[in-house]
């Protein structure tokens, strides 16, 4: 394996040092400004002077129901789109690695949604889902159900951003899962194929488990971004009816952008940042176990 | 035999996601030439046939009607490309000192930086009214310089290895941008006013965008560098070869499948990003998804008008992606390994 | 960009045989007017952007935003005094937040025929806070009834409709009329629908239930009592009026098309003007949509809004009744603003821009402009119908420009609420009034909820300021 002299080489400083400053610079003050913000009643409008309030942003937060109707919100939907963005994107790649007939039309359109602005896709889904102009409703409307309240309705709501999410994002999966294909050495696969190993146990015991590393990694990053969501819950419901549908960045926008109360938003965003980061470890923590049991 | 069994379940869903897939674009696609009694009186599918297609949208669009299309379209591009490029290269550079060297830094001198910056920062700005940058770069400086010292000793606690650098690179993604948006564009202002403009800027948007990019590229080209196999690299290092070339040369076209895919998902994130658009722009660098947000206008969901937009928001991603996933064809850049 | 270019070439193409002489002359200046995404109001603004680049030699920049991303934009550039805009075009409720960072309106502008040629209601309330003149009203704003002229006027259906109610077919005079004719006109078979109002949370919707709600608690005995109690700046929101407004604002619900409580304001447009409504409550953008881009060409009918005999009165208790019917128009919205940042570099050419947007000729143009947005606020603007014969038929016109002078000139004419920290308020109001609509909590629960949220508001704001700012903004002398 590597030696003494590659582990200290002074050239890994010359590698990391230009990506580490440049995130450094751009986050640190943000970081310092919300912190100290987010112990003090901090109100743009109407122009209050800050004063120092100490905890109370925090357990203001934490005691509130709409803070945890949101993150209940959130989770249900990023959960549910992930697992499908996973498994839909996986074999999605899997039939393009294989060269399924088309593959090469296949590549470029089931790439494109992932490409495409979260505020279109918003705008987009408003004109599909409309319960009475749009070409899901003439869809219900054949098979007998006609003018489901879809953007009205919470859990028809909640199912109606589940698919888009899901719409949206399976190409990110795809792409990254058929990269991570195209990148096996191809001797393990022929190895298999001259020992007749039949192609569901191919799956699980090569595939699956070489891939291991980056389906984590994908999964982390999907479930990170997707509890930003916001584009869609803003455009296609407003967080409504009530706040049955308002997720944690929506929230927080409410709070911080129309209403200006930043020392709020400040202990919210930390808030979500401990609960990801707790929730992070964990996963990445459970993660290096299954892939020591894999590997 | 069980593949071909395979190949059918495997064709047959690959159509049904390509309807699913493509459907909202040809919707948006058809409605873009719609008149307007076309949407509002029911939906309606095919040209020529449901109804009678018109250009009236297009021709709003381009006569600034809506909103001035070529500024963004431009500021979109160059912005995103750069910080893309930057980004990935960056991140990559990041990513493999990462895999192949090992990095020992102790938690108390991570600590210590924290204190050192936060602390002082708010003693500098509060207590003693130094302005914002000011206060930021000594900071930043003094922090960096007594955790490194500090580092040398043998300090009580943990040692943070490789995997929570990456840690660290990812969550700056999962901080909520509303207030360090809000927080970037005061720094950005303090900044304009000591001097240096960075609000509504191409640099200050590249900057913020490629700090954006960053974590996604170390995170996933680590995962990418790791399988490329450490022979080759060796054999190079034999023969005396320095590392960046060994890394330029070697290593980067080794894994072209895992950079291709992570530019283009950094490019697709940097393409699409709204809120510090929003702040960080003014008129003269307004990009694509604020253009498109406005197009939810008061006056009615004009859905003919939005689709023209979105259609003109897509078309250069249709483009970067008709070119990259060819070049994801199976078999062409896998073989790069050997 | 295109625009700039455009007016320049073309000035200096004008230019290039005359002496032009720039009055005043403001070469070199450049002037950053932003305001929402167009056509509407933006449009305006370039319009008059190139009479006043011609005038004047200065140049003109359109900077558009999103309208849901208007207020934060602003608020933050303002704060932090970037300098990056001359004049904003803002909605007047954002006037008490936005107060202190903006100049005063020059003395000169104040004065003069120009000045008095606006209508008092616009000029006195809306252009001013804390005794100055702060902004100046570019767009006349207030919610009206849209009517259909081949409905009302056709025999078959004003015989039926009169064998049916008892009663002859009209504009509606009072909420029970409208809710009658809306009940009459309901024919899902037919695809057309009895009315058009906007429910969606971020829709615009809580200014459609305003509307009801004027009729029912802007009581001409206890002025400014519709919102607050203007002497303890109690929440007025849960009583008895406030009630009857939306159970009956609930009850539009099933006159409406399917889908209805995801309609905003921009979404009862269209289902007017494609004469899938029978009628709708909306501002002028309705009326101007029907006769120039929709299906009920010439059909075109405004009305005031209709009222009631029947106020609530806080202060007694009950409701007071009085013979006739008492309309109390509401100014949704009040009509965009025109404002120049205290930390804009040109005040002087901004101001005078101001100016040049809201002049008579000028604005004259614009109102009867397709896509403009503006809509009448001056004199000159009701009395000139000549002006409309491009937009409207003349009974059209004469119905349009008649029930906005008469719901101006109104004696009991309602104003929208503003105070500062306005978006705390009416976040909670459109939270609760989603979920009353929805049907998951009752009426009186959803306006008690809002009352508690809007006391609360009001005792962390500070209730004196909130107070003396209430008082101000209904026009009454302060304690």
């Amino acid at each position: 394996m590597h030696g003494d002299a590659v582990r200290h080489d002074r050239v890994k400083y010359a590698f990391i040092w230009p990506a580490f400053i440049i995130v450094l610079v751009i986050t640190i003050f943000p970081l310092i400004y919300a912190l100290t913000v987010s112990f003090q009643s901090v109100r743009l409008v109407p122009p209050l002077p800050p004063r120092f309030v100490g905890f109370d942003n925090y357990v203001d937060i934490l005691s509130s129901q709409r803070f945890w109707g949101s993150t209940w919100t959130t989770a249900t939907i990023v959960f549910a789109s992930v697992a499908f963005q996973y498994a839909l994107g996986f074999l999605l790649a899997l039939a393009l690695h294989h060269n399924v007939r088309g593959s090469s039309l296949y590549r470029v359109v089931f790439l494109l949604p992932m490409f495409i602005a979260p505020v279109c896709v918003a705008l987009i889904a408003r004109m599909v889902f409309h319960p009475y102009l749009g070409p899901v409703n003439d869809a219900m409307v054949g098979l007998g159900f006609g003018n489901l309240p879809f953007l009205t309705e919470p859990a028809l709501a909640i199912m109606v951003l589940i698919s888009i999410e899901t719409w949206q994002w399976t190409p990110f999966v795809t792409l990254l899962m058929l990269a991570g294909l195209q990148s096996m050495p191809s001797e393990v696969f022929e190895a298999a194929r001259v020992d007749d190993i039949g192609p569901w146990r191919r799956f699980w015991d090569l595939t699956f488990p070489m891939l291991l590393p980056l389906s984590v990694a994908v999964i982390f990053i999907r479930l990170i971004e997707g509890f930003k969501v916001i584009d869609t819950v803003f455009v296609l419901t407003g967080g409504g009816p009530g706040t049955a549908t308002e997720t944690l960045t929506l929230f927080a926008y409410n709070e911080g952008f129309k209403k200006f109360n930043l020392g709020m938003t400040s202990a919210l965003s930390f808030v979500f940042l401990i609960v990801v980061i707790v929730f992070g470890t964990i996963y990445l923590a459970a993660a290096r176990r299954l892939m020591k049991r894999y590997a | 035999m069980e593949n071909r069994s395979l190949r059918t379940i495997g064709l047959v869903g690959c159509l049904v996601w390509l309807f699913f897939s493509f459907f909202p674009l040809y919707w948006v696609f058809v409605t873009a030439f719609k008149p307007p009694l076309a949407v509002s009186q029911g939906a309606t599918y095919i040209p020529f046939i449901d109804f009678q297609p018109t250009l009236q949208a297009f021709r709003d669009a381009f006569s600034g009607i809506r909103g001035d299309f070529f500024g963004p379209i431009v500021a979109s591009i160059s912005i995103s490309v750069v910080a893309t490029a930057l980004s990935v290269f960056l991140g990559a550079m990041a990513a493999y000192s990462l895999v192949r060297f090992e990095f020992r830094i102790r938690l108390m001198s991570g600590l210590m930086f924290g204190v050192i910056s936060i602390g002082g920062f708010v003693l500098l700005n509060g207590t003693f009214d130094i302005d914002v940058p000011y206060a930021l770069l000594i900071v930043l400086v003094l922090a960096l310089v007594v955790s490194i010292w500090m580092n040398k000793f043998a300090l009580p606690g943990p040692v943070l290895g490789n995997n929570d650098v990456t840690f660290w690179f990812v969550s700056q993604r999962m901080f909520p941008p509303i207030v360090s948006a809000f927080a970037l564009f005061l720094l950005y202002a303090e900044v304009g006013r000591a001097g240096f403009p960075l609000l509504d800027s191409y640099l200050g948007m590249v900057l913020a965008y490629t700090a954006f990019g960053l974590p996604f590229s170390v995170w996933l080209m680590r995962d990418f560098f790791s399988t490329v196999p450490v022979e080759v690299e060796e054999a190079a290092q034999v023969d005396n070869i320095g590392r960046m070339r060994i890394f330029i040369q070697i290593v980067l076209p080794m894994s072209l499948p895992g950079l291709l895919a992570t530019s283009m998902i950094v490019l697709a994130f940097i393409w699409n990003e709204f809120l510090f658009a929003l702040l960080l722009t003014s008129g003269d660098w307004q990009t694509l998804p604020i253009l498109l947000a406005g197009q939810q206008s008061s006056r009615g969901d004009e859905w003919w008008a939005i689709s023209v937009a979105a259609l003109i928001a897509i078309i250069p991603m249709v483009v970067i992606a008709a070119i990259l996933g060819r070049m994801m064809r199976s078999g062409l850049l896998s073989g790069s390994i050997k | 960009m295109k625009r700039l270019l455009l007016s320049t070439v073309a000035f200096a193409a004008l230019g290039a045989g005359t002496a032009m002489a720039c009055e005043p002359d403001y070469t070199g200046v450049t002037l950053n007017v932003s305001t929402q995404n167009g056509p509407a109001i933006a449009s305006a603004l370039a319009a008059a952007a190139v009479g006043w680049e011609e005038r004047t030699c200065g140049t003109v920049n359109v900077i558009e935003f999103p309208f849901g991303e208007l207020y934060p934009k602003f608020l933050t550039a303002m704060s932090q005094q970037t300098g990056d805009f001359d004049v904003i075009g803002f909605v007047p409720a954002w006037l008490p937040d936005f107060s202190t960072f903006l100049s005063s309106m020059p003395a000169e502008l104040q004065e003069g025929s120009n000045w008095d040629d606006i209508h008092p209601v616009y000029r006195e309330r809306l252009m001013t806070w804390n005794g100055e003149v702060k902004s100046a009203t570019m767009d006349g704003d207030m919610h009206m009834l849209n009517l259909r002229a081949d409905l009302l006027e056709d025999p078959d259906e004003m015989a039926a409709f009169e064998a049916a109610y008892g009663y002859p077919l009209a504009a509606p005079v009072t909420w029970a009329q409208y809710y009658d004719q809306a009940e009459f006109f309901h024919r899902p078979d037919d695809g057309l629908f009895g009315t058009a109002e906007a429910y969606r949370r971020g829709g615009q919707q809580f200014w459609y239930f305003f509307s009801h709600a004027a009729s029912y608690t802007n009581n001409p005995s206890n002025p400014g009592s519709m919102f607050f109690d203007p002497e303890t700046m109690d929440a007025q929101i849960n009583n008895p009026g406030w009630l009857r407004a939306l159970e009956e604002y609930k009850r539009g619900l099933d006159f409406n098309p399917p889908g209805a409580l995801n309609n905003g304001s921009g979404d009862v447009r269209p289902l007017y003007a494609g004469g899938t409504v029978a009628m709708n409550i909306d501002w002028a953008d309705s009326g101007v949509l029907g006769s120039t881009e929709g299906s009920i060409e010439g059909h075109v009918r405004t009305a005031m809004l209709p009222g009631s005999t029947e106020i609530w009165n806080h202060v007694s208790g009950e409701w007071d009744t009085f013979d006739e019917v008492v309309h109390s128009p509401f100014l949704a919205f009040g009509g965009w603003q025109l404002a120049v940042p205290a930390d804009s570099e040109n005040p002087e050419a901004a101001w005078d821009f101001v100016a040049e947007v809201i002049s008579p000729e000028v604005s004259g143009q614009a109102i009867v402009t397709a896509n403009s947005g503006v809509n009448p606020y001056r004199f000159s603007h009701y009395d000139n119908l000549e002006n409309w014969s491009s937009v409207f038929s003349e009974e059209e016109a004469a119905s349009y420009l008649g029930a906005q002078r008469a719901s101006l000139d109104a004696p009991n004419v309602a104003l929208d609420l503003r105070l500062p920290g306005f978006f705390s308020y009416t976040e909670i109001l459109e939270i609760e009034l989603s979920k009353a609509l929805a049907g998951q909590v009752t009426p009186q629960e959803a306006l008690d909820a809002i009352a508690e949220g809007w006391d609360a508001l009001t005792d962390e704001f500070g209730r004196d300021t909130q107070l003396a700012a209430y008082r101000a903004s209904v026009g009454l002398p302060p304690m």
